[in-house]
């Protein structure tokens, strides 16, 4: 027998709209909750605040032209605990330098579990036309009020994809990121083992030497081979790290990651040696690229725009301004140093917080630093901390977030 | 008065856009809020490393073809938003281990879809095939209802609609039953309840068989370059008509007039006027950001009334292999333990219930050649999250899920993903409370359980939501949940706002 629906009564959709009604009318009025209250929403907002008000506590100096500093929260301003983060994070910090305001990632070199008792440590090296550094070690005193995001970046060990065997290759102030990851296997914060290969041209410009030093002789899960480029010193390697270099201190079983963080030229170098360490792309990770400089020097670049100046046309939030920007300075640098507070994070064009709508114009953008997506190209976005103008140029950028 | 706009929409979400998009393309001055710095909510993509991953999308329903156009590719097309779709064939593969388990694999069309049920279900095929037959007396008695603006006259609907008043009155558990569909069978088919998280005891049938038909009818659609495509494409749109739309915006209070109308918005620390605001933001939220004084009591006890729908934990994963050489050929899986909808939901915690799509199924060069994309989801609600986790015992707590859900599947298929995973992200409640800022991190806005469904939720609009110059529109609204159910709202709310204010009321 075909069977319908004639077991189910129709009546029942009559008191449809009843029920409705009597269960709306039972309900309180009162006031509805905070979304603050929930847990997911509580510890979204402990792990990633809008934007973190910290205080200068203390200041560290260290080799020539490096000073860590110690931030706390400032709870004047209404940061009351600081967020939580993974070793190998950053903090971008805002700065406001007389007419030009900007903004710089720092990795953070104080363990995770240091944040928990109210504590992040930035350390800063001068660099030379490093406009955020030089500001920084010339003007943070103790007590100077810093406005920094929630920690970002995706330079961590991840236990599911990474080798436990983590072999770090740092040069010069990419230290920082390996100093809080050696920290945070030294405290049991991460389950890895670290031996990190650290490049430097002189003994005296190895930065956190003694803590490194320090950590390595009561740890064993962290060793750690100082390599100098300029001078042959009892206890350091000589010369520059080389894929032979690396074997010599890697697992022979060849099962560990690699972490590469330093400055660009240090990739230019690294990167061809790990080539020939036949690794898997899994197994090799690279820190953040940092702000692109000479985009000329590439084989695709238009040469026909090197040396010229462009005027740069800026929308935000209705209001327009021009400026001029020069063919190899980004889009964001020319914002900044106009004054304008524009959104920015990584600063090497993969996280995408300075998504910006290209209105009209030509731009060019070096393929290491392309983080944007696909539809992005298709549509007509940029991310202005990695593209240079090719003609003039006009863009739409969304209002200054941490 | 800084600013007067005709039309403020609150949030990029779908809907939201589709408002937007509607409202400007009709000639308002439109201005759209978003808190972040990219559009679509839920519907956009991120990047890691070499791969651009899906956040959100399982399959689009309601799409159709250019041939045979449905709702969602009519909403696009009429906006003049083009998106690059791609199909896929099998609605899913549902596998329940256990000796009492199967692994069966449907296929898009009803007369496959039928005849898949038939081979897993002896005997069950007239069944299965007289559910979709009642889809066209659902569509029939919903259009008339609609023409009737919610207010059917009784006689018309107990003469003519005496199927639809069964059909929209009961579960989906009782309407199948009484249609003699097997219990295998019926759980089988109600595999879906995932996609709209309530099981199919508590959930109206009207609503499921709506979804049911969409998905296969025409079978699954995906934007090409993810769903970031479809939000940039409705951006274009907004643009396009002069619209403005102001991203890293949040608002961050609801203005009222003097006779308790909404009037404007506040963000950015700049006050805002309109004639109409269109909040894709859930009442909850915007309740926490007006004043008390200016909300209706039958508003705040609606809100009262409601429990939070569902959210979800993902796991994203970039493999450096292919799906081939992992041995992977379906786009939808989904694994069970116990093959009762309402098992599957009480005992959610216990990986009762997950699902694993390959995106390179659909589109092979969804990521470089000799990779693939894996994207698990559980559904997962707010309140599952334990109380007691600490913000530094988060990533270890969302790496344990993960790695318990990999290895499960691993086993499942006798498959490696672990060693070929080149990037991986985890999501849980507490991301998605993070970036679409809802309470419990509900991505399904207020849970479509019980009374609270789909036609009291349409026929009961008028009454209960009384704030004048507010709208509300998405998931949490009068269609639920799902991006196509979010597209319907932005465009009839859209709409309705473009009657409103042209019609000069």
């Amino acid at each position: 027998m075909k069977q319908n629906l004639r077991s189910l009564s129709r009546f029942d959709f009559l008191k449809m709209i009843p029920t409705r009604k009597a269960k709306i009318a039972e309900a309180p009025a009162r006031a509805i909750p905070s979304t603050d209250s929930y847990k997911p929403n509580e510890l979204a907002n402990a792990l990633h605040p809008k934007c973190q008000h910290l205080i200068v506590s203390e200041i560290t100096e260290r080799e020539k032209d490096v000073k860590s500093y110690s931030l706390t929260p400032d709870m004047a301003r209404g940061t009351e605990k600081l967020a939580y983060f993974s070793a190998g994070q950053y903090l971008s910090v805002a700065l406001e330098m007389g007419s030009v305001k900007l903004t710089r990632p720092y990795s953070i070199s104080s363990s995770p579990r240091e944040s928990l008792s109210g504590r992040y440590e930035l350390t800063v090296k001068r660099v030379d036309n490093g406009l955020a550094s030089q500001y920084i070690l010339d003007n943070w005193k103790v007590g100077t009020e810093v406005l920094a995001s929630a920690p970002h970046g995706e330079f961590t060990y991840e236990p599911l994809r990474d080798a436990r065997q983590i072999v770090g290759l740092a040069g010069g102030s990419g230290i920082t990121p390996f100093v809080s990851l050696a920290k945070a296997i030294a405290d049991g914060c991460e389950d890895a083992n670290l031996t990190l290969i650290y490049g430097s041209m002189t003994e005296k410009e190895i930065i956190f030497r003694n803590e490194l030093e320090n950590l390595a002789a009561k740890c064993s899960r962290f060793k750690l081979v100082n390599v100098l480029c300029d001078e042959k010193v009892d206890g350091c390697e000589k010369g520059f790290i080389t894929a032979e270099l690396i074997r010599k201190y890697a697992p022979a079983s060849g099962d560990y990651s690699i972490f590469v963080c330093g400055p660009q030229v240090m990739y230019d170098f690294v990167d061809k040696e790990i080539e020939k360490l036949g690794l898997r792309k899994k197994f090799i990770r690279h820190e953040l690229f940092g702000e692109y400089r000479y985009p000329e020097k590439n084989d695709d670049y238009p040469k026909d725009a090197v040396g010229k100046k462009f005027k740069l046309t800026i929308t935000i939030c209705g209001e327009k301004k021009t400026v001029e920007c020069d063919a190899n300075v980004t889009l964001l640098n020319a914002i900044e140093h106009n004054g304008i507070a524009a959104p920015t994070n990584c600063r090497s064009g993969v996280c995408g917080w300075c998504h910006s709508r290209l209105v009209s114009g030509n731009v060019y953008v070096p393929k290491e630093v392309d983080g944007r997506r696909m539809a992005d190209l298709q549509y007509g976005y940029v991310h202005p901390c990695s593209t240079f103008p090719l003609s003039d140029v006009e863009i739409d950028v969304p209002p200054f977030r941490l | 008065m800084s600013e007067k706009y005709d039309v403020i929409v609150v949030g990029a979400g779908n809907a939201g856009l589709v408002a937007a998009a509607t409202t400007a393309k009709n000639g308002l001055k439109t201005l759209l809020l978003e808190k972040h710095n990219l559009p679509g909510g839920c519907a956009t993509s991120f990047r890691r490393g070499r791969f651009e991953f899906e956040p959100s999308l399982h399959e689009l329903a309601s799409v159709g073809d250019k041939e045979h156009p449905d709702t969602v590719y009519k909403i696009f097309d009429n906006l003049g938003a083009t998106v690059d779709w791609r199909y896929e064939h099998n609605t899913f593969r549902a596998i329940v281990k256990g000796c009492d388990g199967y692994d069966v694999t449907l296929q898009a069309g009803i007369d496959p879809f039928c005849d898949a049920m038939e081979a897993a279900v002896p005997g069950c095929r007239a069944s299965v095939h007289r559910l979709f037959e009642y889809y066209p007396k659902v569509t029939d008695a919903l259009a008339y209802i609609t023409r009737m603006k919610g207010k059917p006259n009784g006689l018309v609907m107990i003469t003519k609609h005496a199927d639809f008043m069964k059909i929209a009155s009961h579960s989906v558990e009782d309407v199948m039953k009484s249609l003699g569909i097997p219990e295998k069978a019926r759980n089988i088919i109600n595999t879906y309840w995932g996609y709209l998280g309530v099981p199919t005891d508590e959930l109206n049938c009207m609503h499921f068989l709506n979804m049911l038909y969409s998905y296969v009818v025409h079978g699954a659609a995906m934007p090409y370059k993810r769903s970031h495509e479809l939000s940039l494409s409705l951006a274009k749109v907004i643009l396009d008509a002069g619209g403005e739309i102001r991203y890293n915006s949040e608002a961050t209070e609801f203005l009222y007039d003097g006779n308790g109308a909404v009037c404007g918005v506040v963000a950015n620390g700049e006050t805002l006027f309109a004639k109409e605001v269109i909040s894709n933001v859930i009442p909850h939220n915007v309740f926490n950001m007006s004043d008390p004084k200016n909300i209706p009591e039958t508003d705040l006890k609606l809100a009262n009334a409601r429990t939070f729908g569902i959210s979800v934990s993902t796991i994203y994963l970039g493999l450096d292999c292919s799906m081939e050489e992992l041995g992977i050929h379906d786009y939808t899986v989904f694994v069970m333990t116990d093959a009762n909808p309402r098992k599957q939901y009480d005992d959610r915690k216990n990986k009762s219930l997950y699902i694993v799509n390959c995106l390179n199924k659909v589109i092979p060069d969804s990521s470089p050649e000799g990779t693939c994309t894996m994207f698990f989801t559980m559904p997962t609600f707010g309140c599952d999250v334990p109380k007691d986790l600490k913000p530094e015992d988060y990533k270890k707590y969302k790496n344990r899920l993960a790695e318990e859900y990999i290895e499960d599947y691993e086993k499942l298929m006798g498959i490696d993903m672990r060693s070929h995973i080149e990037e991986i992200s985890i999501a849980t409640p507490v991301t998605f409370a993070r970036y679409l800022g809802t309470p419990e991190g509900t991505i399904y806005g207020y849970a479509l359980s019980g009374w609270d469904n789909i036609l009291g939720r349409i026929s009961c609009e008028k009454d209960e939501y009384t704030i004048k110059g507010l709208s509300f529109c998405g998931g949490h609204a009068f269609r639920g949940d799902g991006y196509s159910s979010a597209y319907v709202t932005g465009d009839t709310i859209g709409h309705r706002v473009v009657n409103s204010i042209k019609g000069g009321n």
